[in-house]
C-alpha cells in the first residue's frame, strides 16, 4: 500500500510534504509525494493532503542546509520552481539520500540515482529560465517614476530574480508582476523587496505611462533594428535563443 | 617633509617609488592641462564643423551610430561580479546577461555604439572610412550617459560598449571616450558594465585613466597578419596596435599586486581585455589565424579573441568578392577551435599544421582531431583522466565534470552517460564503459567518418538491422588488394 502525500504547489508546500512524509514513519518505499495539480487518482493508494506549514518548511530547509550544504539547499529551491510533477518526489528522495549518507554534501554527486539527476536537471532548468528572465524582463516607467514589469513564465522564478533587481535598481521603486501566478514583487527605494498578492494591485495604477517612456521605447526599437547585420540574417538562430513565448512582454517585439 | 624624516632606511626603496609616482603625477597634471587647452580649441573647431550634426535628434544619431557599430563583435558582459555601490544604479553579473537577440541571432547585451563615425583613416574594409559618403554624427558625452541610464533602468541593456572613429587625433578621441566614461561613473554613478575600445596611438596615460573606469578594454587587431594590415589599413601598423594591448596587460598585472596589498584599491580593467579580427578579407589560412590567437592568449593574457566574418560593405578592388555571403561557417569553425584552445587544453599545432592549414568544413575540429589520432582511442570512461575525457568528441566540459564527479560513487555505463548529457552518437566510437564499447564498432577512420557525417541518424545502420550502402570502389579500404591485383591494377611498381 502506497501512501501519497498531496502537497501545495509551492516550495513551502513541498517542504512541508517532505516533513510530513518523514514524520509518518511509513517507510520511504511506501511513500510518494505529489503536488496538488494531479488529475487522475491511482488505485491501491491512500491519499493524504498536506496542509502547508511555514514552520515545518523552514525546519526542513534548515536541516538541508546544515546537513547537505548550501548547494543542496539551492538545488531544492530551484527544482521546486519547475512545473514538473515529479519534482516533489525527487526532492524527497534527494533529502532522504542526503540524510542517510555520512557526508550529506555528497548526495548531489549521486547522479546515477534518477531522482538526484532529476533534481539536478530541474535546478539547471529553473536557473536557466531565471537567468533568461533577468535579461528579457522589461520595465516601463509609470507616471510617478515607478518602474513596472510583467511576465508570464511557466516557472515560478519571481522570488529567484527579485534579489538581483533589488540590488541593481536599488534607488528605484519597482514592481514585477507575475501574471500567471498573480504575484507581485515590490521594491521600495533603498529598502528591501517583498512578495505580495497581485489582487491588491489596482489596474488603474499601472495603465498610464510617463511622458518619457514612449521616447525611450522608440529609441530602443531603433537600436535593435539597426544593430542587426542584414547579410547575416538568421531568424532561426534568433528564435532558438529567444523563444517566441518571451516576446509578448518585450518592448522591441511589440509594435 | 615630515613624512620623509620618519622614514627609515628600510623603506627608502619604497619611498623612492612613491616619489616617482608623485613626480609622474605632477607631469601628468601638466600634461592634462595641455590637453585641456588643446581640446578646448579642438572642441570649437569641431563644433563649427559639426553644426550639421548638432541639429540632429538623439534618435537620428543613435540610428547612425549603432548602425556604424554593428560590425564590432564582442557584445559580452561577462567577467566582473560587482554589487551595487550604494550611490547609484547598477551592478555586474559574473556570467553576463543577454538582454535580447537581434535578427542575425547575435546577442544584444550592451548598448553598442560609436561615439562618432567621423574618421581620419581610410581603412579599405570599413564602412566609416573617410572616403565614404555616409551620414556622419557625433554624440556628446551627456547624450550617451542619458541613453545608457534610460536603457539600463528599463532593463534593456547590461551596460555600454563604446567604440569610436578617429576624430581629430587618437589622443583627442580617447579623451572624448574618457570624458564620457568619467561622467557616467562619477556624475551618474553608473555601476553597470562598460566595454571601451583603446585607441591605438593614444597617450598611454589616457588609456590607463580610462582603464580604471571600464570593465573591459579591447584593442582591435583588425587583421590577423601585419601584411594584411598594410594592404587594407595602411594608416595602422601592428606595433601601434600591440603597444596599448601590452600596456593594458602590464597594468593589469601590477593592479593584481596592488589588490593583494589593498583589497579596495581601484581595479584596472577587471574583466580583462579582448580583441577581434576580420576573417576572410585577406588570404590568411586558418592555421595562421589560430596561431595568432594562441599567442595572444598566451603572451598577452587576453580573455577573448573574437573572429568576425568579413562582410563586404565597400566596393573596393583590394577586397575579395564574396558571392556566397560572409564566410560564416569558417567563422564558426574558428570559434569552435578557440573554445578547444581555452577550455579543452588543445594547442593550435595539434589541430592544424602547415600541411593541413584549414579546418575540415564537414567535421568540427575536435572530431577531426580525434579521427586523426585514433591510436589514443577508445578511452575507458571509468578510468580516464579528466584531460583525456575532454578530448573525446561528444563529451564537453560539463559532462566531463559530471563523469568525474559521479564515478567516484560507482561505475558508469552508457545509459548513465546519456543521462548526463554526453552526445553518444559522437562519443560511442571513442569510449568504453567497464571495458565494453556500446556495441562492436570498427575503430577505423573511414568508417567512423562516414557515421559521424550523418549524425542526424540516432544510431549507425548496423544496429537498426539494415544493410549499409556505400559506393563501391576499386581500392576499397575494407579489402586489401592481393599481390596479383596490385600488379594488375597499379602496374608492378608498388
Amino acid at each position: 500500500m502506497i501512501t501519497v502525500f498531496l502537497c501545495e504547489d509551492s516550495l513551502d508546500g513541498i517542504l512541508t510534504g517532505v516533513y510530513e512524509a518523514y514524520d509518518s514513519r511509513l517507510g520511504h518505499r511506501n511513500i510518494r509525494l505529489k503536488t496538488e495539480e494531479m488529475d487522475t487518482m491511482e488505485l491501491f493508494c491512500e491519499y493524504r493532503t498536506v496542509r502547508t506549514d511555514l514552520e515545518k518548511a523552514e525546519k526542513v530547509l534548515r536541516t538541508v542546509r546544515k546537513r547537505m550544504g548550501e548547494k543542496a539547499k539551492e538545488a531544492v529551491c530551484y527544482a521546486a520552481a519547475c512545473p514538473d510533477e515529479r519534482r516533489a518526489d525527487a526532492i524527497y528522495r534527494l533529502i532522504v539520500l542526503g540524510l542517510s549518507l555520512p557526508d550529506g554534501r555528497e548526495a548531489l554527486n549521486f547522479l546515477q540515482d534518477p531522482s538526484v539527476l532529476l533534481v539536478e536537471k530541474l535546478r539547471y532548468k529553473a536557473w536557466h529560465e531565471a537567468e533568461r528572465m533577468l535579461g528579457f524582463l522589461r520595465f516601463e516607467e509609470l507616471p510617478g517614476g515607478i518602474l513596472y514589469a510583467f511576465m508570464e513564465p511557466p516557472y515560478a522564478v519571481l522570488p529567484l530574480i527579485a534579489p538581483h533587481f533589488a540590488d541593481r535598481l536599488l534607488q528605484e521603486n519597482w514592481i514585477i508582476h507575475d501574471k500567471k501566478r498573480e504575484l507581485l514583487a515590490v521594491h521600495r527605494k533603498y529598502a528591501g523587496w517583498m512578495l505580495a498578492d497581485a489582487k491588491l494591485l489596482e489596474l488603474r495604477y499601472i495603465e498610464g505611462r510617463s511622458s518619457e517612456e514612449e521616447n525611450f521605447q522608440a529609441l530602443w526599437r531603433t537600436f535593435c533594428k539597426s544593430i542587426a547585420i542584414e547579410e547575416r540574417r538568421n531568424p532561426r538562430c534568433q528564435q532558438n535563443l529567444l523563444p517566441l513565448r518571451f516576446r509578448p512582454s518585450m518592448t522591441e517585439f511589440r509594435i | 617633509m615630515r613624512i620623509i624624516r620618519c622614514i627609515s632606511c628600510k623603506f627608502i626603496l619604497q619611498f623612492r617609488k612613491v616619489c616617482d609616482t608623485l613626480l609622474s603625477n605632477k607631469c601628468s597634471i601638466i600634461r592634462i592641462r595641455e590637453w585641456e587647452i588643446r581640446m578646448q580649441d579642438r572642441m570649437k573647431q569641431t563644433k563649427r564643423q559639426a553644426r550639421v550634426t548638432e541639429s540632429m535628434t538623439v534618435m537620428e544619431k543613435l540610428k547612425i551610430l549603432s548602425d556604424a557599430a554593428k560590425y564590432d563583435v564582442a557584445c559580452t558582459s561577462s567577467g566582473t561580479s560587482r554589487g551595487n555601490n550604494g550611490k547609484g544604479i547598477g551592478n555586474c553579473f559574473d556570467a553576463g546577461i543577454c538582454h535580447s537577440f537581434a535578427a542575425d541571432g547575435r546577442c544584444i547585451s550592451l548598448l553598442k555604439i560609436l561615439f562618432t563615425n567621423e574618421c581620419i583613416f581610410n581603412c579599405r574594409y570599413c564602412l566609416n572610412r573617410s572616403s565614404n559618403d555616409v551620414p556622419r554624427a557625433t554624440f556628446t558625452p551627456d547624450e550617451v550617459c542619458e541613453l545608457v541610464i534610460g536603457f539600463y533602468r528599463r532593463n534593456y541593456i547590461e551596460g555600454l560598449f563604446l567604440s569610436s572613429g578617429i576624430v581629430g587625433s587618437p589622443d583627442y578621441t580617447m579623451e572624448l571616450l574618457y570624458q564620457t566614461l568619467y561622467k557616467l561613473r562619477n556624475q551618474y554613478h553608473f555601476g553597470g558594465y562598460i566595454h571601451v575600445k583603446a585607441i591605438p596611438g593614444a597617450d598611454p596615460l589616457l588609456i590607463e585613466k580610462t582603464g580604471f573606469l571600464a570593465d573591459r578594454m579591447s584593442v582591435n587587431l583588425e587583421l590577423p597578419t601585419a601584411e594584411g594590415l598594410k594592404k587594407l589599413a595602411p594608416a595602422k601598423t601592428r606595433e601601434k596596435i600591440l603597444r596599448p594591448m601590452r600596456q593594458v596587460q602590464n597594468r593589469r598585472e601590477e593592479n593584481r599586486q596592488e589588490l593583494v596589498l589593498y583589497r579596495n584599491a581601484p581595479r584596472f580593467v577587471p574583466a580583462g581585455q579582448s580583441t577581434q579580427m576580420i576573417v576572410g578579407a585577406t588570404p590568411e589560412n586558418d592555421f595562421q589565424i589560430m596561431t595568432v590567437a594562441e599567442s595572444l592568449y598566451k603572451k598577452f593574457d587576453l580573455k577573448r579573441v573574437f573572429y568576425s566574418a568579413f562582410v563586404r560593405v565597400n566596393d573596393d578592388a583590394a577586397l575579395p568578392a564574396l558571392p556566397g555571403g560572409p564566410p560564416l561557417l569558417r567563422e564558426h569553425r574558428l570559434y569552435q577551435a578557440d573554445w578547444l584552445l581555452r577550455f579543452y587544453g588543445f594547442e593550435a599545432g595539434e589541430l592544424l599544421s602547415e600541411e593541413r592549414p584549414n579546418f575540415n568544413v564537414l567535421l568540427d575540429p575536435k572530431c577531426d582531431w580525434a579521427l586523426r589520432h585514433l591510436e589514443q582511442f577508445p578511452v575507458e570512461i571509468n578510468r580516464a583522466s579528466y584531460q583525456t575525457l575532454l578530448r573525446v568528441p561528444g563529451i564537453g566540459v560539463k559532462s566531463a565534470q559530471r563523469i568525474v564527479k559521479a564515478r567516484r560513487l560507482g561505475s558508469l555505463d552508457f545509459p548513465d552517460l546519456k543521462r548526463m548529457g554526453v552526445v553518444l552518437k559522437r562519443a560511442l566510437y571513442f569510449v568504453t564503459c567497464r571495458g565494453r564499447m556500446m556495441y562492436p564498432t570498427r575503430i577505423e577512420e573511414d568508417y567512423i567518418t562516414r557515421n559521424l557525417l550523418n549524425v542526424k541518424e540516432k544510431l549507425p545502420a548496423q544496429l537498426r538491422g539494415e544493410m549499409s550502402y556505400r559506393q563501391l570502389s576499386l581500392f576499397d579500404d575494407g579489402m586489401p588488394l592481393s599481390r596479383e591485383e596490385q600488379i594488375c591494377l597499379l602496374g608492378g611498381e608498388r
